[in-house]
């Protein structure tokens, strides 16, 4: 009998050990990283400053930012942004469940890095594009989406997630 | 005790004015049925887990609103599971995987009662 304990005393916590472990080591943000690639949905919107835009509007390497006046985390990676926008790629923003003019002061006041902003005050077009929240990141090239970061997006998730798609279609131009 | 009435009254009232739902309207009880079981087995994209019926985040309204115009225009519960699929991605269908290592979580529970109650067992005949 005793032996049956202690052989449990031994068991059960190396199985307790292994489930946790296996569950904690799981890296989360690896999971979300692959993007099965889908083209753009069709659409037709006004930007900020009343353009028309359509998926045409998406051609080279561009990157589709969805941000809101309302959103804390947005103000977060707006630096990051800017930083962005000096490169040579295209960041286009997508103004998520906001009203114009919010939009257009919280540009005013921190700066606008965006080539334009397409106005989505329903969400529509962000539901489209699965969405969950703001902010989030689509990497779009071809009129294809092939990349999404899903909350702030930083120099690493840039290095690790974009990058590497970035070269991948760069080299198959070549 | 007419306190604690008032008191659970107030705060009753409270809650209902902040949880204030949409309403979704059907013609008869089988689209209802659908719709509440197609809620139930959508996951939520902002949770970590569970379905958008029991979420109230701005994106789980949205797909609840979504399911119920696609059942309303007629679409099959097929053809909204693959249109919400296409946008938030396969693991939306929120069905717990039966395999790997979720039979622990599915097993573990039954396996802990079954040791339990030999360890008891064999305790109380010694």
């Amino acid at each position: 009998m005793n032996r049956i304990y202690s052989l449990l005393l031994i068991v059960l916590p190396v199985l307790i050990f292994i489930f946790f472990g296996k569950v904690l080591l799981t890296d989360e943000s690896e999971l979300v990283s692959y993007y099965e690639p889908k083209p753009i949905p069709q659409f037709q919107l006004l930007d900020l400053q009343d353009q028309q835009i359509s998926p045409s509007a998406f051609n080279n390497i561009s990157l589709l930012n969805v941000w809101a006046s309302w959103c804390i985390t947005c103000l977060v990676e707006h630096p990051f942004l800017t930083q962005l926008s000096k490169n040579d790629i295209d960041l286009i923003g997508l103004n998520y469940k906001d009203s114009k003019a919010s939009a257009q002061q919280w540009l005013q006041k921190r700066g606008n890095p965006y080539q334009f902003s397409i106005f989505d005050p329903r969400g529509d077009l962000a539901f489209e594009l699965g969405v969950t929240g703001a902010p989030e990141t689509f990497l779009i090239a071809n009129q294809q989406i092939i990349g999404h970061v899903q909350g702030e997006l930083n120099q690493e998730k840039w290095e690790s997630i974009f990058l590497p798609l970035i070269r991948g279609i760069q080299n198959k131009d070549q | 005790m007419t306190a604690s009435a008032l008191i659970y009254l107030f705060l009753f009232s409270m809650s209902n004015g902040l949880n204030a739902e949409a309403v979704y309207m059907f013609d008869d009880a089988s689209e209802e049925k659908r719709f509440y079981s197609l809620i139930s087995e959508i996951r939520c994209p902002k949770c970590t887990s569970g379905s958008i019926a029991s979420s109230d985040v701005p994106v789980s309204r949205d797909l609840k609103q979504r399911v119920y115009e696609l059942i309303k225009s007629g679409s099959s519960n097929e053809e909204i599971k693959d249109y919400v699929k296409q946008r938030f991605g396969e693991s939306s269908d929120y069905k717990p995987a039966f395999d790997g290592l979720n039979y622990i979580l599915w097993f573990g529970p039954f396996i802990f009662l079954g040791l339990l109650m030999a360890i008891f067992y064999s305790k109380r005949r010694l």
